[in-house]
């Protein structure tokens, strides 16, 4: 049986090879985009490892304290550990040298000597060892090199180079060159190392480490000697296993990695649509064949099997045709995902190539031939369910579409309201992928609801369409109105893809004009400074030394020093702003929110009392009143919450506390940025230059004016929406590509409906207009349902994705002018997508089809 | 009314099928021709060819005195709405159309508005007995009622000519004679010429004139009484 039905077929693949073609792309595209995706995906994460696991070397622990780093004395307390083999100190950072057009350099300051047996430093042939053990250590300026940036800039050993420290412009000497193996591979071979006591004094670290790097003698488990530790150090410092540095950063990724993860998932929906309405059509178009087949004695299963089979063998196809093509468009994915990591994140890895991950092959393989199952099921079923006597009827025989049956309306409606219900009141612990799923069944009930948009937006512009267009215009409206679901598979890919471009532009509207109305309370000073180009740099600072330099030009009434810093909360992390809390206050009053005036300006200057930032409130719900606990590398730290703030600098939250108690407890005098008010009268961008030629050759100091600034934070917010433009892009290709298929295959399936339409008179150009305002006619209620399903989906950014996973309030207002600006590039593309079905409907030969069934 | 004068039609490569073989044909106004003849005798090709849905491979087809090879594809396209009507065994009616879009349609094309075209076409739809069934699609439709919908736009622009390819083929005979009687009446109130093809001899009878052909080529062209009898009835 299954042979003979794979005949008949195999007969219609071979006649309708267009249709055929354009469905197995349709797939195709969808698991090349899943699997580009997911393939540099991996590949981030395995650079993100390697990154770390080299960094780590053999430790099998590693103790750290935030950004700040912890007492030097800590590693006396770890050495007598018992259980620990070796501990040795690190401090790393990343700073700025002054070559042109060179990237950063990452530092590592460690015990050269003891740290060979925990790390991999390979030196060249050349070179056994370091050219001068007694200099090296002994001079604060010596460096060793890894070969690839020696190379690139022509350093050897003796040769000197500028970098920029806390403490200035300073020229290091080459004591050695490693080669680009173990550490020397990390940060894209841009990596150094020196003594670790010299680089406590050039970088500013007092007498602080940031890590302390061990391995467990062989005698004590690793879980056992982590334990041993954290009840011999403060609570403030953290043992933890070196992997968990690597979750560390993707977690940090997380939301990029999401974000393409939804895109993925995005291009994988829109193949089901191209599958549903290819297998609609073909169901259409076979109508007298399944009737045949029922007569001869094919039963129901048999011929659902037959559909799916069909399905399953395009979905083998696709799917592997997808792979291949997504293995290649993996690579330039790769270095996308890596430039946003670098540019964004600030994370610089060691570059792995994506490379064959047998589950994601897996996966994509399977997604792929669900998508097609999925998207052939109902139409299978319904093939399965036709009335063989009145499939061996003629054509006129067929019954009128139910896709409006109001029962798959209700069910549409009760699930919409349940994502809807689900959105607004799930709490945060359910989880991330949980709370994702809630977007999938908003889809879910919208596509169920979409012939019924459909209809009645097909039946809305009927009138214009008739007016505008004459007779062929409402014929193509008309012919939207009487198939619905095939109308619906068309509109539904042209819809996913809109809802998804004009949500993302609310979110990125919404959240330019949330971070506008936080510059304008939290960001005014008259001049800023800062230490990276980033958003901060979370190892080069200045020393307040700077602050008390620019203190001094006559023109400026105030510095104001700030430490913005991440440190352990709560199993977690937050941010901490310490800054001189008087001025703040003066500068900012009308900045505090929930909270009482007075008690702020009591309790804020004076250290008894922090401010926190709304996000940090939502995620963990404080409210003015409450106590914040902070476990601090010298013991803990308990100080009531007198007040809130809206800032968006970290999405764990931040807490504002006086930079004197920071100090104090974190043994941290390190400065990020400096905000500087200017005497009345003065010119901001001749201080700016001033402060340029005070820094110029020693610090790495970046001067804003207040405008600058601003200009600056939103080309922040731009690079991090970099990601979001990029899946813009994406969904415009898939949907356009489901546009000009399903258009190529609705002609297809009008073949005859033309032919008669030529037999009685009609116009060869009138059938093209006829396609062309159909094209038209599928834009415009595009439009419109994508708005719709837009502002459903800005239910999800604004709740989900905004206020309980980032804790942001975000005011979000609907891009109804984009909705009118995109309006034209939608028409332009789907005629575009129309013209060549349009010219091949209008040159159909007539007889022929006529005669089709 | 139709012309057709030395007429050879082949298809394939090098012309391999024979479909008409120097065929000429006369036919004159209000004259009521039945075409008949075996499976593959030319009978379709004849008609495609009188409707400029076809070519000949050479000699002239004439329709009211134009050639038609000398047309565009818009003058045939327009020559058959305006004066060509077509009825066709398997109807040709839009499924998504309702009886009274289908019969307007020829209407819209031409450029009427819809309440223009729906107004002649709903008088129609009465000429031909379905006022009550306007609203209704193809699939709600019985055969016969099909076919009278398939008449009904057939003569929306009231044609000279009308074409039946098989009119009565998909129909039982109670049916078929039902659409032959409705077609035998408005032929003579329009006094359009009619050519049908058919196998079907009591659907010949209604004809005054029956034309067989076989391999491509007349074989017999004959009166045929009882058309002309019932008309002078």
């Amino acid at each position: 049986m299954i042979g003979a039905l794979w005949q008949v077929a195999s007969r219609q693949w071979r006649t309708h090879r267009l249709r055929v073609a354009m469905t197995t792309l349709g797939i195709a595209l969808g698991v090349a985009v899943f699997f580009a995706i997911r393939t540099a995906n991996a590949a981030l994460l395995d650079s993100l490892t390697l990154t770390v696991e080299r960094l780590a070397g053999k430790s099998t622990l590693e103790v750290s304290a935030g950004e700040a780093g912890f007492p030097e004395e800590a590693l006396d307390t770890v050495r007598a550990t018992p259980g620990v083999q070796l501990a040795e100190p690190v401090i790393e950072t990343i700073v700025h040298t002054a070559f042109q057009d060179e990237g950063n350099l990452l530092i590592l300051g460690v015990d050269t000597t003891g740290d060979q047996q925990l790390r991999q430093y390979e030196f060249d042939k050349s070179q056994t060892e370091i050219a001068d053990p007694l200099t090296y250590l002994a001079e604060p300026n010596s460096i060793l090199l890894s070969r690839a940036f020696a190379e690139r800039h022509g350093l050897k050993i003796g040769d000197h180079f500028p970098i920029f420290t806390s403490h200035g412009k300073k020229e290091f000497a080459v004591e050695g060159i490693f080669k680009p193996t173990g550490v020397g591979e990390v940060f894209g071979g841009n990596i150094a190392v020196m003594d670790i006591y010299s680089a406590q004094v050039v970088f500013n670290r007092g007498h602080n480490f940031d890590r302390i790097d061990l391995t467990n003698s062989p005698s004590v488990s690793v879980n056992e000697l982590q334990q041993r530790l954290k009840a011999r150090l403060p609570a403030g410092i953290e043992v933890a296993r070196p992997e968990m540095k690597g979750q560390e950063l993707e977690n940090a990724v997380t939301a990029m990695r999401l974000g393409m993860t939804i895109t993925s998932f995005i291009a994988l929906l829109v193949g089901v649509y191209i599958i549903f309405n290819s297998f609609t059509i073909a169901v259409n178009q076979r109508w007298k064949e399944i009737g045949v087949l029922r007569a001869v004695g094919v039963e129901r299963g048999n011929i659902n099997a037959m559909f799916l089979g069909e399905a399953q063998l395009m979905g083998v196809i696709g799917s592997g045709a997808g792979i291949v093509l997504g293995y290649f468009v993996a690579a330039a994915a790769n270095r996308a995902m890596g430039s946003i990591a670098a540019s964004v994140y600030g994370i610089v890895t060691i570059a792995v190539a994506p490379r064959l991950h047998p589950d994601l092959v897996l996966t994509a393989f399977a997604l792929g031939m669900a998508a097609s199952l999925g998207g052939a099921w109902m139409p299978a079923r319904a093939a399965s369910y036709l009335n063989p006597i009145l499939a061996l009827h003629n054509i006129e025989s067929r019954q009128k579409e139910s896709a409006l049956g109001w029962g798959r309306v209700a069910l549409g409606a009760t699930v919409l309201l349940i994502s809807m219900l689900l959105i607004q009141f799930s709490p945060f612990g359910v989880g991330m992928e949980f709370q994702f799923s809630y977007a999938a069944l908003q889809l879910l009930g919208l596509t169920m609801l979409l012939p019924l948009m459909v209809h009645w937006s097909a039946r809305a512009i009927r009138p214009v369409m008739d007016r505008v267009g004459g007779s062929e215009g409402a014929l193509a409206v008309d012919a939207m109105i009487q198939s619905p679901r095939r109308s619906a598979a068309t509109v539904g890919a042209l819809m996913v893809g809109l809802m998804f471009v004009y949500s993302t532009a609310a979110y990125i509207q919404s959240y330019k004009n949330m971070i506008n109305r936080w510059t304008d309370q939290m960001l005014n000073a008259d001049l800023m400074v800062s230490t990276s180009s980033l958003l901060r740099s979370t190892s080069y600072h200045f020393s307040e030394d700077l602050g008390k330099r620019i203190a001094t030009l006559p023109e400026v009434k105030h510095v104001q020093d700030v430490r913005f810093t991440i440190v352990p909360y709560h199993g977690d992390t937050a941010a901490i702003c310490a800054i001189e809390m008087d001025t703040f206050l003066v500068r900012s009053e009308n900045a505090i929110l929930n909270g009482n005036k007075k008690t702020a300006e009591a309790l804020l200057p004076s250290g008894a009392g922090v401010l926190v930032s709304k996000n940090f409130a939502a995620r963990w719900r404080l409210k003015a009143g409450n106590q914040v606990h902070l476990d601090t590398p010298t013991g803990p730290l308990d100080l009531p919450i007198v007040g809130m703030v809206e800032d968006y600098r970290s999405d764990k939250g931040t807490i504002f506390m006086e930079r004197k108690v920071y100090k104090r407890y974190w043994n941290d005098d390190a400065v990020d940025f400096l905000d500087i008010m200017l005497k009345p009268g003065q010119n901001a961008i001749a201080v700016k230059h001033e402060i340029e030629q005070m820094t110029a050759g020693s610090e790495h100091a970046l001067v804003y004016t207040n405008v600058e600034f601003r200009t600056w934070i939103g080309s922040l917010v731009d690079k991090f929406f970099m990601l979001s433009y990029m899946q813009l892009v994406v969904a415009v290709i898939v949907a356009v590509v489901g546009i000009a298929n399903t258009l190529i295959i609705s002609v297809a399936e009008r073949r005859r409906e033309f032919g008669i339409i030529r037999a009685i008179g009609g116009y060869q150009r009138q059938i093209r207009k006829m396609v062309l305002l159909e094209a038209f006619s599928i834009s415009v209620v595009g439009v419109l349902v994508g708005a719709v399903a837009a502002l459903f989906n800005i239910q999800f950014l604004s709740r989900t994705v905004s206020t309980v996973l980032a804790g942001y309030d975000v005011p979000f207002i609907f891009p109804w002018l984009l909705v009118l600006e995109t309006f034209p590039a939608v028409v332009a593309v789907s005629l575009l997508a129309g013209w060549i079905p349009a010219r091949h409907a209008m040159k159909a030969p007539v007889i022929e089809a006529i005669g089709y069934e | 009314m139709i012309q057709l004068t030395n007429v050879t039609k082949s298809y394939g490569t090098g012309g391999t099928v024979l479909a008409l073989n120097n065929l000429t044909l006369q036919i004159g106004t209000a004259e009521r021709v039945a075409v008949m003849g075996p499976s593959g005798s030319g009978k379709s090709t004849l008609l495609n060819l009188v409707c400029g849905l076809d070519e000949p491979t050479s000699g002239s087809v004439k329709v009211e005195g134009v050639e038609l090879s000398g047309l565009t594809d818009d003058a045939r396209t327009r020559l058959r709405r305006e004066k060509i009507g077509m009825i066709f065994q398997t109807f040709n009616l839009l499924t998504t159309l309702t009886a009274l879009e289908n019969v307007a349609l020829p209407l819209r094309l031409q450029g009427l508005s819809k309440k223009e075209a729906e107004g002649r076409a709903r008088s129609m739809l009465a000429r031909v007995g379905l006022a009550d069934r306007a609203a209704h699609r193809p699939d709600e439709l019985s055969g016969g009622e099909r076919q009278r919908v398939a008449i009904a736009r057939a003569l929306i622009f009231r044609p000279p000519l009308l074409l039946g390819d098989e009119p009565t083929g998909n129909l039982d005979s109670a049916t078929g004679e039902e659409i032959l009687r409705l077609l035998d009446d408005l032929q003579q109130e329009y006094q359009s010429t009619l050519l049908m093809v058919t196998h079907n001899a009591q659907a010949a009878e209604f004809c005054n004139r029956i034309v067989t052909l076989h391999d491509g080529k007349i074989v017999e062209d004959v009166a045929c009484g009882r058309g002309p009898a019932r008309d002078k009835a």
